[in-house]
């Protein structure tokens, strides 16, 4: 299971996040910003023409996939592309090993600034799901 | 939801959450808001979030927020705090993602009657002369050497390569330039995110805006200014773009992981901070006045560009636009405050969505405002008036020499556009005389002036807590939106 919805937020934009496993949770998480960066991108054709490594460390789950999506952001944004698809060779709770394919586009439907950390927080659910909000500053 | 009853009212504009309510508070936290403001502000977590921010290691006297007040991250939107220097504390999270967000204003020589039969053309023009949008490129390719010597000497260096003069340099805050600016310690990525933005608006509530002067409040400092009832005015509101964005998630995450070895907790991640004297401090410090630079030169750019057009339409009976002032609303800076001890000394002053309002006679506003204070520009929304005040010497006791940023937001992005169209919104907007051209219809719906607060009551509440002061009130007549 995997999958990801948009909330209310006053000024930004606020994704709730789930999934049975840590690599679901993080390509839900990559797909909800996506979304906001290119509201067609669940239909772009995908041609794999950008590809980029990812190797991030950090304290805990949490961080790590915040510290994940800032990745794809900065690399989405230098290099005007919408990374559909991560394959993770390692990810546990503190490393990540990935490669991200993406596609190029010609532009963005929302400038989205950072990914922060506000109310980020992943968790284990009473169904052993794994869940998290994260909010897009916008 | 913090409860009514656990503040003090100092006096009828300015509440305080004493230093008790919360066991890790250092400081009290201060509100400049009427009580009806007050009793919407409550209904978020900014009082919350200010709470937290008077819990940061080395904070001084107290920590403010200013009545266009709204959530953010680590800091609220509006909020003012300062750390003792050099023994206390940076936070990207007390300056925000946008590094040195700011607005500036040009005055022109024209009134609106003369510029009203050449404003079409205008618009159209300068909709083409400042790239506008998410993620567009600017006319101006920088190699990455000339993008360090941006980051390194800002505005002064811009100029230099022929994009303003002296003129220019001395009004803006800082002359356009942190001397620590630091383009070692900003990243390949940001680099790689800003390296095309420069001269560029970018999206969001980020836009120029032409208005006319409908009211002068203050006829002494208004002519010092050099601004007169019918005048146009043209302001212009945007920050260090991706650049700016990439340092303070870069520095984010390092700082997180560096405050254990300082022994530093803290309530919330985006309050990750570190001592200023420390490494990981300085070359946050570096890179944030990098950005504060890349900043200035941004806007520096998008003058050149304005000024360009402005001439290819008006010829030369168009006149010169020169700049009233450019101030920073995302930024840190050392100044020298007084204590609550009374005792003068020097702080890292944070402000996180608020202006620098330093009052008359003091030595960083430039010679020719000195007497009157420093132009602070208060921009509404879209359809709404904005402000020019003056720094007052109260607002240096009150609130470390600082005012509001501007209306502030009151409504999410997703209730606007779903209250609004943004065809509706622009042709509201047409019907009270107001030309817009944008991208982005919804975008418009996004910054509609229903999304925002009543900027009018913000400046009101601004005036009479005694922290800047009106000089004149702008009515838009033409606004471009990212």
């Amino acid at each position: 299971m995997q999958r990801y919805r948009y909330l209310e937020h006053t000024a930004d934009v606020r994704m709730l996040v789930e999934g049975s496993e840590l690599p679901s949770l993080f390509s839900a998480a990559l797909e909800g910003l996506n979304g906001i960066l290119r509201k067609d991108s669940g239909t772009l054709p995908r041609q794999p023409e950008e590809e980029a490594r990812v190797e991030l460390e950090a304290v805990d789950e949490t961080a790590l996939l915040v510290d994940f999506l800032s990745e794809v952001l900065a690399l989405s944004s230098i290099r005007r592309a919408v990374f559909f698809q991560v394959e993770f060779s390692t990810l546990d709770g503190r490393s990540l090993y990935a490669t991200l394919h993406g596609k190029r586009v010609d532009g963005f439907d929302e400038e989205v600034k950072a990914v922060t950390y506000h109310e980020a927080e992943v968790k284990l659910t009473g169904e052993g799901d794994y869940r998290t909000v994260i909010v897009f500053d916008i | 939801m913090m409860d009514l009853r656990d503040l003090r009212r100092i006096h009828p504009y300015l509440w305080e959450i004493p230093a008790g309510y919360r066991e890790d508070m250092r400081i009290p936290c201060r509100i400049f808001a009427s009580k009806e403001m007050l009793e919407e502000i409550v209904k978020d977590r900014s009082l919350e979030q200010l709470v937290n921010v008077s819990a940061l290691p080395g904070m001084q006297k107290a920590a403010y927020v200013m009545p266009d007040v709204h959530e953010g991250y680590g800091f609220p939107i509006g909020g003012v705090a300062a750390a003792a220097w050099p023994d206390g504390v940076i936070s990207p999270g007390g300056i925000g993602y946008d590094i040195n967000c700011g607005v500036r204003l040009l005055k022109t020589e024209l009134s609106h009657q003369e510029l009203q039969p050449h404003l079409r053309r205008l618009g159209e023009r300068l909709y083409m002369a400042v790239p506008s949008g998410v993620g567009k490129s600017g006319f101006i390719k920088l190699s990455k050497e000339h993008l360090d010597k941006v980051l390194e000497k800002g505005v002064p260096w811009l100029a230099d390569m022929g994009y303003g003069g002296e003129e220019d340099i001395d009004c803006i805050e800082s002359r356009g330039c942190l001397e620590n600016g630091d383009p070692s310690a900003v990243s390949s990525h940001a680099k790689g995110r800003g390296i095309d933005q420069l001269g560029t608006l970018g999206a969001g509530n980020h836009f120029v805006e032409i208005d006319r002067i409908t009211h002068i409040y203050d006829q002494e400092t208004a002519s010092a200014f050099g601004l007169f009832e019918g005048q146009v005015v043209i302001q212009i509101h945007t920050g260090s773009r991706g650049l700016g964005h990439q340092v303070a998630t870069d520095h984010i995450k390092v700082l997180l992981g560096a405050m254990r070895k300082y022994g530093i907790t803290v309530p919330d991640r985006e309050l990750a901070c570190a001592p200023l004297t420390s490494p990981e401090g300085k070359e946050y410090a570096g890179a944030m006045a990098a950005a504060a630079n890349f900043a200035w030169a941004n806007r520096q750019a998008i003058t050149f560009f304005i000024r360009k057009t402005w001439h290819e339409v008006l010829g030369d009976q168009g006149g010169h636009l020169s700049l009233l002032y450019d101030v920073a609303h995302n930024i840190a800076k050392v100044e020298e405050h007084r204590g609550e001890d009374g005792v003068r000394r020097k702080m890292a002053v944070h402000r996180k969505g608020a202006t620098r309002a330093f009052g008359p006679g003091h030595p960083e506003v430039t010679p020719r405002y000195r007497n009157f204070g420093q132009p602070v520009i208060i921009p509404g929304s879209m359809g709404t008036a904005s402000y020019v005040l003056a720094g007052t010497e109260s607002s240096m006791e009150l609130a470390f020499g600082s005012c509001c940023h501007g209306a502030g937001r009151q409504m999410s992005r997703h209730a606007a556009k779903r209250a609004v169209r943004g065809e509706r919104v622009r042709d509201d907007l047409h019907q009270q005389g107001i030309q817009v051209y944008s991208g982005s219809m919804a975008g418009l719906a996004e910054e509609a002036p229903m999304a925002y607060k009543d900027v009018d009551a913000v400046v009101d509440v601004v005036e009479a807590a005694g922290i800047a002061k009106k000089v004149a009130k702008l009515r838009p007549i033409l606004v471009i939106k990212g």
